[in-house]
């Protein structure tokens, strides 16, 4: 027979799995803080007990909305545990209340596994390895869930360059007159001890700006997860979509979560899937943002199938701009791993002299590609997946 | 040390002095000498940003200290470093002499080279008048901003060997950033922030007058009738009031009276610097201009 204190846990639980499923960036350890906290401000005023909890989980205002919502329902208005309540949810199972999620990625799959950062190995090895070459605008919207995660967590990271700054190396190109003298300062014998200094690394920032236009939109959902894990591994990340209009999006996709990034780039973004003027959006980026975010050598990443609505001239014009002024420009078009892709398409053609990479980006397998791009551009000759 | 202690003197003395500022950047001027706060100023290249810096110089009769920005900027070149060579050959010196070496020696005054963030602190903690200018701090990388917090809010230096020098009387600072990446907030949080924009019409023939006297009025009001239209082209990067500067003495040299669509062809390469530019100019017509 439970104790009130383990049914009372045990419920703490099934609310850290509802917080979860709803999109919290929750852990285990906060089931624990949880009980901590409610230790310390006791079961007997609800409003109390709600504002704990709310300190524990919520770490984003706009979070403060749905938290209360997922405990109104879970908890029933009154915080009062009634052991049967208890034994009714546990025998239940399931979460009280869901809410809506956009580009569901770790909801059902990490349903049982306490640990939400391992969903990649949830996905089944053989299951991931055929879905890496599943063209995503053929994924089943549960497959495409599965892809997401596993874009979003694979391990790689970005190559680096020399930056200007120095530092302390033991076969360095310079000598570091600073730690030479400390060194003197001690006991030492006839030769002087010289030490080194070395260029430290940094990494390249990376500019993406996608086509979110009707015959893109998988495709850059799927590209936006995979880049919403990549913000974590460059110094450096600003994120553009376009169909009509070319906007910004970077602030919104800081969001922990990515089904949350994704939303906020959807309410951002007015013209999901309009019509595709390329080179106005890339213009519009030359002009508005180029100097604000073009410092540092970046690597631009134009994800877009290439079909343009808009003047070729202007679009060559621009991307010869854009292209002189970054260290790298790779266009990534999910069309260009299917067979018999011609880079004819116009805004494609136009587009192309200026390009110094073209790859395909319809497959998680070709995104792969992109990875192996990214870790090694420092010395990579100019790619053109397809003629 | 002396400003005018109000924003109307304050904005005759920057006539006075050569500059003609929008209002409002004369009360956020004036702001930031008198509450002690750094001047952060944004805008396009061009637009005057540093010559505020050197105006205020001239007007307290103090020095201007100048740290120009640059990637890989760090503690070594805006502090202060040690003169190294110089301390080795002492510890040299002193054991050949066979005397004992002490860290006084050769941790002194003597052997430190102050830059210009120190030399900016040690002048006003004297008293003399001084305005630090850190131009283009867009340039230097973050890491370098976090030097400048300790800086901007206490006035202070700390050299370990040697002590704190602390400014009684803050030092005027200006510093300017032309947008090439955000500043981040905490840096921007210790100081008075101005977005400097493009003059007006009105305004830039004021500033032709004072900054190119011989020019006459008709031709600067030429010049920036010009000048607006241009900034209204969709360019990549539109010209500064330094261009339209330029463009009067240009045209003074060429001993033109008169804006001609010949002449603005002539001299387009004064004002617009980028190949694409001249052709949008170009094709949309340089009589369009006049």
């Amino acid at each position: 027979m439970k104790s009130q204190g383990d049914i009372a846990s045990a419920n703490l639980v099934m609310f850290v799995r509802t917080l979860r499923s709803s999109g919290f960036a929750v852990t285990t350890t906060t089931t624990q803080h949880l009980v901590e906290a409610v230790a310390l401000v006791g079961m007997h005023r609800g409003s109390d007990v709600r504002e704990a909890f709310r300190a524990v989980v919520v770490t984003r205002r706009s979070q403060n909305q749905r938290f209360d919502a997922i405990f109104e329902q879970f908890f029933s208005g009154d915080f009062v545990i009634t052991l049967d309540d208890v034994v009714d949810r546990l025998a239940e199972r399931k979460p009280v209340h869901r809410a809506p999620r956009i580009g569901a990625t770790s909801a059902e799959e990490t349903e049982d596994t306490e640990d939400r950062d391992d969903v990649v190995d949830v996905v089944g090895g053989s299951a991931s390895e055929r879905l890496m070459d599943v063209d995503f605008a053929d994924l089943s919207d549960d497959e495409a869930a599965s892809v997401a995660a596993l874009l979003a967590n694979m391990t790689w990271s970005p190559s680096s360059v020399a930056s200007r700054r120095w530092q302390p190396a033991s076969n360095g190109e310079l000598p570091d007159l600073r730690r030479t003298l400390r060194m003197l300062t001690g006991p030492r014998g006839d030769l002087m001890p010289l030490a080194f200094s070395e260029r430290r690394p940094r990494q390249r920032p990376l500019i993406v700006i996608a086509d979110i236009s009707g015959s893109m939109e998988r495709y850059s959902e799927m590209l936006l997860h995979f880049i919403h894990g990549a913000q974590y591994k460059f110094s450096s990340v600003e994120a553009f979509v376009f169909a009509t209009r070319l906007t910004r999006i970077t602030r919104q996709l800081r969001a922990r979560n990515p089904s949350d990034a994704l939303e906020r780039v959807a309410r951002t973004v007015l013209d999901w899937s309009g019509g595709t003027r390329i080179g106005e959006a890339i213009g519009a980026f030359n002009r508005d943002w180029l100097r604000r975010v073009g410092s540092g050598g970046p690597i631009v990443l134009v994800v877009s199938d290439g079909w343009d609505t808009g003047d070729p001239n202007q679009l060559a014009l621009e991307m010869r701009r854009l292209g002189r002024s970054v260290h790298r420009v790779v266009w990534l078009n999910p069309l260009a791993g299917h067979e018999g892709f011609t880079t004819t398409a116009r805004g494609m053609a136009a587009a192309l002299p200026y390009v110094d990479d073209l790859l395909a980006g319809g497959t998680a397998r070709n995104l792969v590609d992109l990875i192996d791009l990214l870790q090694t551009s420092r010395n990579r000759q100019r790619s053109i997946a397809a003629r | 040390m002396s400003f005018p202690t109000t924003v109307d003197d304050l904005d005759a003395a920057l006539v006075e002095c050569g500059y003609i500022p929008e209002r409002s950047l004369t009360v956020s001027i004036h702001l930031a000498i008198q509450m002690g706060r750094p001047l952060f100023v944004e805008g396009e290249p061009g637009v005057g940003k540093t010559e505020i810096a050197k105006v205020l110089a001239t007007m307290s009769g103090g020095e201007l200290i100048r740290l120009q920005c640059y990637e890989g900027l760090d503690a070594s070149h805006a502090l202060y470093e040690w003169d190294y060579a110089r301390q080795m050959l002492a510890i040299r010196l002193l054991e050949a002499r066979d005397d004992e070496v002490d860290v006084h020696d050769i941790m002194s005054e003597e052997y430190l080279i102050a830059r210009p963030l120190l030399q900016a602190i040690r002048r006003s903690s004297e008293g003399l008048p001084t305005v630090l200018l850190i131009d283009e701090l867009d340039r230097a990388d973050e890491e370098f901003e976090a030097y400048l917090l300790e800086l901007l809010s206490d006035f202070q230096i700390t050299i370990p060997e040697i002590g704190t020098v602390q400014a009684s009387t803050p030092p005027v600072v200006v510093i300017t950033s032309n947008r090439t990446r955000e500043i981040h907030d905490a840096v921007k949080r210790r100081c008075i922030y101005h977005w400097i924009d493009y003059p007006t019409v009105e305004r830039e023939i004021e500033i032709l007058h004072k900054k190119a006297p011989e020019t006459s009025r008709t031709l600067s009001a030429e010049l920036a009738v010009a000048m607006q239209k241009l900034r209204e082209f969709d360019l990549f990067k539109p010209p500064g009031v330094a261009e339209t500067i330029d463009w009067a003495k240009a045209l003074q040299v060429l001993g033109e009276v008169e804006l001609s669509s010949d002449v603005v062809d002539a001299t387009l390469g004064v004002i617009v610097k980028y190949e694409e530019d001249m052709q949008t100019v170009r094709t949309a017509g340089t009589n369009a201009l006049v």
